[in-house]
Formats: C-alpha cells, structure tokens, sequence
C-alpha cells in the first residue's frame, strides 16, 4: 500500500488516512475504554479469512486484496482481543480505513473512461453556457484551436476520493446525525464530478491555467471550494430539517 | 497443473497479451523511416524526422545530395546511430503488433466499414477502397492494430477515417510484405511495413511510413508525424494535483472551521 500512495497520485492520500483514524481513535478513548473486554473466537474466523485473502492476493488477485486482508486481520485482531463491542466501537475508524485501499482494478477499469467523457461533457457544457465556443471529440476539447486532452488522470476519480473522505471526516467532526453524515458523502459525488468539470473547462479557456503552478493553484482552489460547497450543503440541510420538523 | 491455475495463468496471459502498442522515443520521431531507401519526386513535406538503416540511399530531399524539392522539418538520418536505434525500436513494434492477441478477423476489402477499438488479422492481403472508418468511441487512447499476412493496398482516393477521438498514433497497420497508398488517398496510422512503402501522387499521410527492409517511395506527398517533429501539437494532458495536497489542505480548513471561535475570539473582544 506504501508503494501504491507513493506512486499514484490518486491515492498519496493514503499517507493522511492512518493518521486520521489514529486521532480519531484518541478523540473516540473515553467511549472504548469504557467498555468491557470480552475477547470472541469469531475473531480467528476474521483472521483465517484476512490469510486467505492475503493468499489470493499473492497468488494474483491483486493487491486490493491484499490490502483489505490488512484491514481484515487487524478486525479478527479487535474481535479476538476486545470482542464485538470494541470492533462497534471502532466501526468508524475501520470504514475510514477503506479510503487508504488501492483501486479495484475492475471497477476502475471499467469506470475510469465514462468518468474522462462526463468530464469532457461538464467541461464543454460549462464553456458553452459560458458564451465560450469549444469542439468536443470524445475526450478532446478545441477551444479556438487551443486543446484539452482529458486523459485518464483527469477523470475526476482524485477528486472523488478525496472528497469523498473529506465528507466523511467532515461529517464525523461537525454533525453526529448518521443521515447527514451519508448526505455529506453522497453529496461528496455530483460536488467532485462539477467541480473536475470546472477545472478542465478553466484549463481549456484560460490557457495559462494549462500546466505548471498556475494549474496546480487552480485545482488547488476549486478543491478549497468543494469543500466550501459542502460546508454550505450541511447547513442547508440541516435548515431543510429543521422546516420540515416543524 | 490442476485446473484453477491453468485460469489463473491463461488470465494473466490474456492481460500480457493486451497490453498497448507503443514505439520506441526515437522512432516516434520519424515520419519515414526505411530499410534500404527513401526516394522522393515533387515536392513532398514530411513533418518530423526521415530516415534510413542499415541503407543509406535518400534522393528528392533539400539538405541531402543530390538535394531535391523534398523538404522535411526534422532531422535527416541516413544509416547513423539514432536512425539504426529507430530500426532497432521498429523492429521491436512490429513484433508487438504482430504478437498482439487477435479480437477478430478481417479479409478481402475495408472500404465502406466501420471498426471500433481492437486488433484486426487477415490472414492474406488487404485492401481499402472508399472510406474506412475507425471510431474510438470518445476514447483517444484507444488502439486499432491491423494485422495483415500479406501486402496492404489503398485504392486512389480512398480514406482512412478518423472519429470520436481516434488517434493517427494509435492506429497500426502490421503489413507482413509491401504496403502501397494509392493517388490521393488520405491515409490515417502507423504503416509498420516488413519490406516496403509506396505513396501514390498527392496522398496524404497522417501518420508515419516505417519500412523495416525495403524502400519508402513518395510522390508529392504530405506526412504529417503525430506528435513528432513539427507534427501538431499533441492535446495537453490537466492532472488534478495530488491527492495528498489536497486532502492535507481540505485537513487544516475543517480544523480552522472547527476552531474559527477560538481563533475569532480575540477579535470579537475587542
């Protein structure tokens, strides 16, 4: 996995992920410590399983296999030392936890040119409402000559897990409704796919934005923005429940 | 070998076997690149390099004796190290074209028919009359790789047709002997040719002519190098910045969200 986080910049995040689930497993210490300790045998089914896994994921599988037989064996550890009450406990930490495993190679396979052709699409849709003349050819823009490939590191899917963790840990710290948190999350999506439209429509446009450390602040912004964005979804929300109630 | 992993094997074979087509950094230079010669009468335009290895014959260019009304925007080659280092890299294209895992089989004439991205065999000669048209479905990394036993003839006039996306350098066309582009024709792709390659008067090549034994002979021809020397300019390539950058960023804001009445607090006192 330290392999995967320093090479694919999708995934450098990974690095961050460890460190969140340890402080929130601190900020979470008076809950756990409380509860009793009650060691369960399921917890050597969890560990039998997490080696089988391991196993597969040697043999060929890939490495998402392998990775989750980590995240699975550290669960049977839990089980076996703690019992069903601390692996509760310790639910969340485990489903953050997800956002640190490689991509699945089938799924991004299989996903990763619809996302580059609904990037390319946001992105002429946006110039186009903005008055702005662009050719689309596939993953291709021509605005006035100047071109925008939309190649499969732009497809949006860094954005996504980004956000998508963003959500989550944002989530956890500011609202302990279980229905908002996965509307955050939720949200996290339309909010990613938008704002990487946005982002290859400002490329395309602005050609200083193209490459080099304008483009890198400019990316760098409209991520500050999602996250904006979904500051704001929450307290519409939670305004949207508060009417409702009453 | 039990059952599960001859799967497990033939699986991974399967991948090996669909692995992309590229050449080589310094063929990918050439616009055309011969065995033995290359012969030019008219005014022929080759945008990138030209070349030949291990031959050393190159007539009908400026900038070449006997000099000529050729011109070409890159280098010229003629049996140096980085033209034998390009033949080298042809050779090893070539291979892989010819290796790459079949998705169907093609025979008699192209033109009037459309492919999608895959690997096409004939198992004898080719021929394109009309328009041929080969749709990436909005994936410009797509390839079509056309591997053909024998000669590949296109008709005067005939066309290659690029759409949604195809890529002239992600076509190939594996001729098993000679390939002949007609009068006129406006042909798309990499022409990995084993013997030789002949561009009928007027035909324009989007792409590259790469002859591994025999001879390229032009006859007022464009060729415009994709991504070459003087070739377009390729697409740019937007990357978001890196995850780490941005969910350490997104970390401090919701943190400073969290805080913002400590840290505001002393200005709200005063």
């Amino acid at each position: 996995m330290f392999e995967q986080w320093r090479t694919d910049e999708d995934m450098s995040h990974g690095f961050l992920v460890p460190v969140v689930i340890l402080w929130v497993i601190w900020r979470e210490r008076t809950r756990w410590r409380a509860l009793p300790i009650e060691p369960s045998r399921w917890g050597l089914a969890f560990l039998a399983s997490a080696a089988a896994l391991h196993f597969a994921g040697a043999l060929g599988v890939g490495l998402f296999a392998g990775s989750l037989a980590f995240l699975l064996s550290v669960a049977g550890a839990v089980l076996c030392l703690g019992g069903f009450g601390w692996l509760r406990a310790l639910a969340f930490p485990f489903g953050l936890g997800l956002f640190m495993l490689p991509k699945l190679a089938i799924v991004y396979n299989q996903g990763t040119l619809p996302l580059q052709m609904l990037a390319s699409r946001t992105a002429a849709g946006i110039l186009t409402t903005a008055g702005i003349g662009v050719i689309r050819e596939g993953n291709i823009l021509d605005v006035g000559g100047h071109r925008v490939a939309v190649v499969e590191a732009c497809n949006g899917i860094r954005y996504l897990l980004s956000l998508g963790f963003m959500a989550v840990v944002f989530g956890y710290l500011v609202d302990s409704k279980t229905w908002m948190r996965l509307a955050l999350l939720v949200a996290a999506v339309p909010v990613a796919i938008l704002a990487n439209g946005v982002r290859v429509a400002a490329a395309g446009w602005l050609p200083s934005l193209e490459a080099g450390f304008p483009h890198a602040v400019s990316g760098w912004i409209i991520f500050v923005l999602c996250l904006a964005t979904l500051m704001l979804l929450r307290q519409l929300f939670n305004k949207m429940y508060v009417h409702y109630r009453s | 070998m039990n059952k599960p992993t001859v799967l497990l094997f033939w699986a991974m074979f399967s991948l090996c076997l669909k692995a992309q087509i590229t050449l080589g950094s310094t063929v990918d230079t050439f616009g055309v690149l011969a065995g033995s010669t290359v012969t030019s009468s008219g005014p022929t335009v080759v945008l990138g390099n030209l070349g030949v290895s291990p031959g050393t014959a190159i007539t009908g260019f400026t900038g070449i004796a006997p000099g000529g009304p050729g011109l070409v925007s890159g280098a010229i080659h003629s049996a140096d190290a980085f033209a034998g280092t390009a033949q080298a890299q042809l050779t090893t294209a070539y291979n892989s074209a010819a290796g790459a895992a079949s998705s169907a089989t093609v025979a008699g004439d192209l033109g009037g028919l459309t492919f999608t991205p895959g690997v096409y065999t004939s198992s004898s000669s080719l021929g394109i009359t009309g328009t041929v048209t080969l749709d990436a479905l909005g994936n410009s990394s797509a390839q079509f790789i056309f591997q053909i036993s024998s000669t590949l003839t296109a008709a005067n006039s005939s066309v290659v047709s690029l759409i949604n996306g195809a890529q002239p350098s992600n076509v190939f066309w594996q001729v098993g002997s000679s390939a002949t582009i007609g009068t006129s024709a406006v042909f798309s792709g990499n022409i990995l040719a084993f013997s030789s390659i002949s561009l009928g008067t007027g035909a324009v090549l989007q792409g590259r002519a790469l002859a591994r034994n025999g001879a390229v002979t032009l006859l007022s021809n464009t060729i415009n190098t994709p991504a070459g020397l003087g070739g377009p300019p390729p697409p740019l390539v937007t990357p978001a910045p890196s995850s780490l950058i941005l969910v350490t960023t997104a970390l401090l804001g919701i943190f400073v969200y969290q805080g913002r009445n400590k840290l505001l607090k002393p200005f709200r006192t005063r």
